[in-house]
């Protein structure tokens, strides 16, 4: 099978959207005759037009609002960010309109729509421009939230997220735009809602998703060497979460780390770890941990921005504290 | 010495009233009197309704406005073009296409309701009216979105059109619409409706710069207009104007309407920063009366068929308290339905 970039592979998921379906259209600051921030779009101007491929003023709140009130009447924009955290200008846009129009309208109306672009830390770009948003989104009811860590699932899940009738947060991360992975030629698209079991393992279950899923995978093969068996799950989709794959899993290794590159305070690891407790409490044998950036801004620094995004060295630290007594 | 107030500065757009009421034909200028009677039950009704305990929440009325809408959206057609608003909402919704029975029971919080008792009074909706807008400014995009929409699927005899009141004209939603639908040159009718009160606070401890559509217009290259949002004949004379020209050009208009809420800003608001004499000049000018002389004078209308219709629509409303106070409430079972399109 053909391998392909993450970047790539977003593009074509846009790319065969458009093609699909005329309803669908991307706006966004430099999304056209840019070619895109970190050059997504690239070609799409030229193949589609400014009608469909449309650069926008530097207005969060505006442009989102105008796209969900272009949804509103059946349009299905896919709106990008350049980065997640100027979606903050947007909140009340994303959060009052896209996400409840929906429901408060007795389900008259639908929001079809994409919110989608780079999420999280990048290299060094400080403490405004480093947000991980999921949590901030997944508290509030009304919207779907993606966080793929491959090229197959950014494809699949993305082409899913625009023929989806709802609000979705489609969360990349720029340090895995030039990650390769295997992409078939063919239309597919891969279901919003399901984890992946990624390595299957029996001592203890890894749970993490977008680009904390690499630090995991090297951790797993680092222990596999040991002769510990860690079952890696990517969660893919963190609202709704599957509940299903993560329980059957915790219930078969009683041991629990899940990691998440944003805040540990009312993060999505809590969440996690509140939904494992409720339903395979007598099953553990450890107390669930996690590892979580630390409670400060992300700082620039590049000692400090390292030590509050999570690593493998906190990762197997967290493993090795309630791995006592296996093997 | 007093400061001029700048409004008497400005040229408003003036119809005469007779010509404009024979254009209309009298079938059309009736029923235009008659909703703006339903909408003043319903608003009588529902406010009364809360003061008993059966509709909670927040309740804007649109008492004293309602020649507003009604000559807005007349002018421009209520089957097509797509229209967003307010929490000012109830008589947007009534006007085109929300029936009184099921806009009363989404007072009353009753699945018959509007929007089946999600919404409540700030929510309303009808097939082409797209809210009911809680946040103060939030509405504006949207309704950017809306002329965006008729645009990208070609459309060329509908316009968008979206409410807005003063206190909301600071907001930055407002300057980054105008700015959009401008530079995409969107099919939009913004329409200020300025009662020169945000919520209690004067336009004066508002805004730096007015009056608005003359004023805020220049900074995005807009074709703007002002009008005395009492007089109905006036409203529906500059609309009927506004759509043409907007279908002709596909470029944004903005109108400042001037009118006055005859009540608080919400139901809770006991309008302390008004004296009793400001209330009844106010009311001097109601839009009801000042329509129905001018039907006297140019169609021979009476007191006494002002009373039947007024009595009708009267009725209609008491109809609608009645099945709301008899509806069921939503069932709790479907409480968390509807969150998702599954």
């Amino acid at each position: 099978m053909r391998e392909i970039t993450i970047r790539d592979a977003i593009r074509e998921a846009i790319d065969e959207e458009m093609t699909r379906d005329d309803k669908v259209f991307l706006l966004g600051e430099e999304v056209a005759q840019y070619n895109g921030a970190y050059k997504i779009s690239k070609g799409l101007l030229d193949k589609y037009g400014d009608k469909r491929i449309i650069d926008t003023p530097i207005v969060e709140g505006g442009f989102s609002g105008l796209a969900t009130g272009a949804a509103l009447t059946g349009l299905r924009p896919i709106v990008e960010f350049m980065s997640f955290n100027f979606s903050f200008v947007a909140f009340d846009q994303i959060v009052n309109n896209a996400m409840k129009i929906h429901y408060m309208s007795g389900g008259r109306f639908t929001v079809p729509i994409v919110f989608r672009g780079p999420n999280g830390a990048a290299a060094r770009v400080s403490c405004q421009h480093s947000h991980n948003v999921e949590p901030l989104y997944a508290h509030l009811p009304g919207c779907i939230i993606v966080a793929p860590s491959t090229a197959y699932d950014s494809k699949g899940l993305l082409k899913a997220a625009i023929r989806n009738n709802n609000p979705v947060f489609f969360l990349e991360n720029e340090m895995l735009y030039n990650n390769k992975g295997e992409v078939p030629d063919h239309d597919y698209t891969v279901e919003i809602g399901k984890a992946k079991v990624l390595n299957e393992g029996k001592h203890i279950t890894l749970i993490s998703y977008s680009r904390m899923i690499y630090y995991c995978d090297e951790v797993v093969q680092e222990y596999k060497k040991r002769g510990i068996e860690i079952e890696l799950i990517d969660l893919r989709t963190i609202k709704p979460l599957d509940v299903g794959t993560i329980v059957a899993s915790a219930k078969k290794t009683g041991r629990v780390v899940v990691v998440e590159e944003g805040h540990k305070y009312a993060g999505i690891c809590a969440e996690v770890i509140s939904v494992l407790q409720e339903f395979c409490l007598d099953y553990l044998d450890a107390p669930i941990k996690r590892v979580c950036q630390m409670e400060t801004p992300l700082p620039y620094s590049p000692p400090l921005e390292a030590e509050t995004i999570p690593n493998t060295k906190r990762i197997k630290n967290a493993i090795d504290e309630i791995l006592v007594g296996v093997k | 010495m007093q400061k001029k107030d700048p409004y008497d500065q400005i040229e408003f757009y003036k119809a005469d009233a007779k010509s404009v009421i024979a254009d209309m034909g009298q079938d059309l200028a009736l029923s235009m009197l008659d909703e703006m009677l339903l909408i003043r039950h319903f608003e009588t009704r529902g406010e009364q309704s809360y003061q008993q305990g059966k509709v909670w929440g927040f309740y804007h009325s649109y008492i004293g406005q309602e020649a507003v809408q009604t000559g807005i959206t007349n002018a421009l057609g209520k089957k097509k073009n797509l229209y967003a608003a307010t929490y000012r909402c109830h008589a947007l919704a009534l006007l085109l296409g929300m029936s009184p029975e099921s806009g009363m029971a989404e007072l009353f919080g009753k699945e018959t309701g509007n929007a089946g008792g999600r919404g409540g009074s700030m929510h309303m909706y009808s097939d082409n009216m797209f809210g009911g807008s809680g946040i103060v400014g939030g509405q504006w995009p949207l309704g950017a979105g809306l002329a965006f929409s008729l645009k990208y699927r070609d459309i060329k005899d509908e316009v968008a059109v979206v409410f807005g009141g003063d206190g909301s004209i600071p907001q930055g939603t407002f300057h980054e619409s105008m700015n959009l639908a401008k530079l995409w040159k969107l099919p939009l009718i913004v329409v200020i409706e300025n009662n020169r009160i945000s919520m209690g606070t004067q336009l004066e401890r508002t805004l730096a710069n007015f009056p608005i559509a003359e004023n805020m217009s220049k900074a995005y290259d807009i074709t703007a207009y002002t009008v005395d949002g009492m007089c109905i004949t006036d409203v529906y004379d500059l609309f009927k104007k506004v759509k043409a020209e907007v279908l002709e050009t596909s470029e944004p208009v903005m109108i400042e309407v001037m009118c006055d809420r005859f009540k608080g800003h919400s139901i809770s608001d006991a309008a302390t920063y008004r004296t009793k004499e400001d209330i009844e000049n106010i009311k001097k000018k109601d839009p009801i009366v000042s329509y129905t002389n001018a039907l006297k004078e140019f169609c021979g209308f009476t007191d006494e068929e002002l009373e039947k219709r007024s009595a009708a629509q009267k009725q209609i409303v008491v109809n609608a308290v009645k099945m709301a106070d008899e509806a069921s409430y939503p069932s709790v079972d479907s409480l968390e339905e509807g969150v998702i399109v599954e």
